[in-house]
């Protein structure tokens, strides 16, 4: 008996650190003491390679919470999630409600074709969009001229009301895909009984959606949530391929703040400054998101 | 956020990678004479593209066989890669002996303010620049040494290239419709609208990347404005304002046009490379940019282009946007500043002059005088009016230069402005509040 316990797994805790510590050196060093470095950057006035390096406190964080330029950013940001998050998740489920349901010939296709705007670098989904805007020879407006609509065949990316909407909806496409594919995964968990007993208590498909599908799919929309919230706050490089934060100041978000603060002012402090409080946005809005998801999980357990 | 962060310190790690690597010259070329050890100049330099990086090769291959045992390394950039890893890299004792600092207060300004940059007036001296370049040139690429001071004090760099905005002209839409070259400022705007009636784009412009917009009204407002007055503004001296009769004319004049149809269809939307693009494949009469895009305009295409000042108002005379490309500079701690100081000299030497008009490039310097290049073309109309407003004394400036976030602020209040949103006033004021911020902060 005394063998048995000996090989137990929970012994020897040691050992697993071992298997971790490459991972975590790579974590400790690119990762976490940069962010460490950010945070005690936004402490100091400095152009980022000179020697004079000034502590100015909290100076960085009056100045921010007081720029004009930082609240349309963050204004900027928060109606990005509207199209990179709210959006996406909504044709997501009922893309994926469609296409799980009833199985469809050539299901397999779509799915990939769906979710291939994920796997394609931001940076050439900006410049492919930048093309299809283009007033000029871009299809969108080709397209609206043909069906006599040139009303509305304006310059997209330059105009003071719909280059946000447009810079917007490019993140839409690349979102709902992948949204769309991760519903399709938790629904394969619904149990089909569920449905057929609801379908004999007489619920419609619309009922059947809100009262099964959507509870049971509570942590994977959780995850979109995290993961598009995210990419919504973070944008950069789809607002500096497509528009550089014009016309005006309308399409500006906090990504492009920081990259010319950091890189064309040579203000590091401040730039890390609005690093730090854009991180820590995220994480509150990520544990918001957790706590939903684990209510859910015990109000079902 | 913690992308660039995690940006930042990869960059720093290759960049120590890198200069670790650096460091061991390759063992086959080395001290191939018993007791002369082989020098290494280490050079970054932002002429990526294929013509301009052939004259580069040739000019450095030429150096080292006129100073044998001397060998340069090169190092390509990207002028936005070269921007923000060049500061770092000068401030450590194996970075570049000679690197491209951009002009204005954001880069050359930040590096002279920080000390890491060597000043050149003894070499100003020993190699005779002053024949080479104007001091008007000069200004451009010297700061005091605290840093402050734009356009007084040392000279920190040298700059081989030259660039002057103007109008490129499609020659054969306007031979097809019998338009001349106009001579005044108002035969160029009666010529724009004719064109417009001839049922064809004027001005082939897009605004969507925003800097080029800068240009259009600067170029009309340098009719408008002294040398004084622009120098002042650039330079940040004598307290001049934007907020002035002139350059609310000149954002006139700009919407007049933009309203009047001038520009591009749907020009908010389109990007500068496209709106080039539309000019090279016959869309458009003329655009309004810088000498730069001739070598591009000169290939691939089966129209003939020409190039012209943007003509001064009746009797009187008018400047034109221009200077000097990025300047080469020295670390300040380099323990090879006389050869730095050599290689520069060469940068700027007649030959370089021939090698850079072959490709197509205005030279900053003379070319030499036994030249046998052909200037019938569309090369010999930008060097024409590089000369012209040389010897006229009529080198105005790239406006942007004038504070550390000018160019941000022309660039949203220029889209306001030809969007509709705000008004010429609103624009000079917006502009001015920018100008007036920095001065106050440069005086306390």
């Amino acid at each position: 008996m005394a063998n048995v316990t000996k090989k137990y797994p929970g012994e020897s805790r040691w050992k697993g650190w071992w298997y971790l510590l490459p991972a975590l050196l790579v974590y400790l060093l690119f990762t976490f003491l940069p962010i460490l470095e950010t945070i005690r950057s936004s402490f100091y006035q400095w152009d980022g390679f000179s020697q004079n390096k000034v502590w100015i406190g909290l100076g960085n964080y009056v100045e921010l919470f007081s720029d004009p330029k930082f609240h349309n950013a963050l204004r900027n940001n928060l109606i990005f999630v509207i199209f990179y998050s709210i959006i996406p998740i909504l044709i997501g489920l009922f893309l994926a409600s469609m296409l799980s349901r009833r199985p469809i010939p050539g299901f397999a296709f779509f799915r990939t074709a769906l979710f291939l705007p994920q796997v394609i670098s931001m940076v050439v989904v900006g410049v492919i969009w930048r093309w299809m805007f283009n007033p000029t020879f871009g299809p969108i407006n080709s397209l609206l001229r043909q069906i006599g609509l040139d009303v509305f065949a304006i310059s997209w990316l330059g105009d003071f009301t719909w280059a946000l909407p447009a810079v917007g909806s490019i993140g839409t496409w690349v979102q709902y895909g992948f949204c769309m594919v991760l519903f399709l995964a938790g629904m394969q968990h619904i149990q089909d009984e569920y449905y057929e007993a609801a379908s004999l208590d007489g619920a419609n498909t619309f009922k059947q959606f809100i009262h099964i599908t959507v509870p049971g799919l509570r942590s994977e929309i959780a995850v979109a949530l995290v993961t598009t919230i995210i990419a919504a706050l973070r944008v950069f490089d789809l607002v500096y391929t497509t528009t550089k934060g014009g016309p005006g100041e309308t399409t500006m978000v906090t990504g492009f703040l920081i990259y010319r603060a950091a890189f064309t002012n040579n203000r590091i402090g401040y730039a890390a400054a609005i690093a730090t409080v854009l991180t820590l946005i995220i994480l509150v809005i990520s544990l918001f998101i957790r706590r939903y998801q684990q209510q859910g999980s015990e109000e079902s357990a | 956020m913690k992308k660039r962060t995690i940006f930042l310190s990869i960059s720093l790690a290759l960049m120590i990678l890198l200069s670790a690597c650096a460091k061991p010259a390759s063992p086959t070329d080395q001290a191939p004479v018993a007791g002369t050890e082989e020098e290494v100049l280490l050079v970054w330099d932002q002429f990526y593209r294929d013509e301009e990086s052939k004259v580069i090769e040739t000019l450095n291959a030429e150096f080292e066989a006129a100073h044998p045992g001397v060998r340069i390394q090169r190092e390509v950039k990207v002028l936005d890669d070269l921007r923000t890893t060049v500061k770092l890299a000068l401030t450590k004792a194996d970075g570049p002996d000679v690197a491209q600092v951009n002009q204005g207060r954001n880069d050359m300004g930040a590096l002279v303010e920080a000390g890491l940059l060597l000043p050149l007036n003894s070499y100003l001296d020993q190699y005779n620049w002053g024949t080479v370049f104007s001091t008007s040139v000069a200004s451009r690429n010297s700061f005091t040494e605290d840093g402050k001071t734009f356009g007084t004090g040392n000279l920190y760099g040298v700059s081989p290239t030259a660039e002057v905005v103007g109008v490129f002209y499609n020659k054969d839409t306007f031979k097809k419709n019998g338009w001349d070259v106009p001579t005044t400022f108002e035969d160029f705007e009666a010529l724009l609208a004719e064109i417009k009636a001839a049922g064809i784009t004027p001005i082939s412009f897009g605004s969507l990347d925003g800097w080029n917009a800068i240009h259009e009204f600067s170029a009309i407002q340098h009719l408008l404005v002294s040398l004084d007055y622009i120098n002042n503004l650039t330079y940040g001296v004598n307290n001049v304002s934007f907020d002035t009769p002139e350059n609310r004319q000149a954002a006139q004049i700009l919407l007049d046009w933009a309203n009047a149809g001038y520009f591009s269809d749907g020009f908010p939307g389109i990007g500068y490379d496209d709106s080039n693009n539309l000019f090279k494949a016959g869309n458009g009469a003329m655009t309004i940019t810088g000498s730069w895009l001739a070598p591009e305009l000169m290939v691939d295409t089966d129209q003939e282009f020409g190039f012209f000042l943007l003509p001064p108002y009746e009797g009187q005379t008018g400047l034109a946007i221009g200077g000097v490309g990025i300047p080469f500079a020295i670390r300040k701690t380099s323990e090879k500043q006389e050869l730095a100081a050599e290689y520069l000299n060469w940068m700027i030497s007649p030959r370089a002059a021939e090698l850079w008009a072959e490709a197509g490039m205005l030279p900053a310097m003379a070319l030499p005088e036994d030249s046998k290049l052909e200037t019938k073309n569309l090369f010999g109309d930008t060097l024409n009016a590089w000369n012209t407003i040389n010897q006229a004394n009529a080198v105005g400036h790239y406006i942007d230069w004038a504070t550390p976030t000018f160019y941000d602020t022309l660039v949203a209040e220029l889209q306001k402005l030809l969007g509709g949103i705000s008004t010429p006033a609103n624009f000079t004021e917006a502009v001015e509040a920018d100008y007036a911020a920095y001065l106050q902060s440069q005086s306390e």
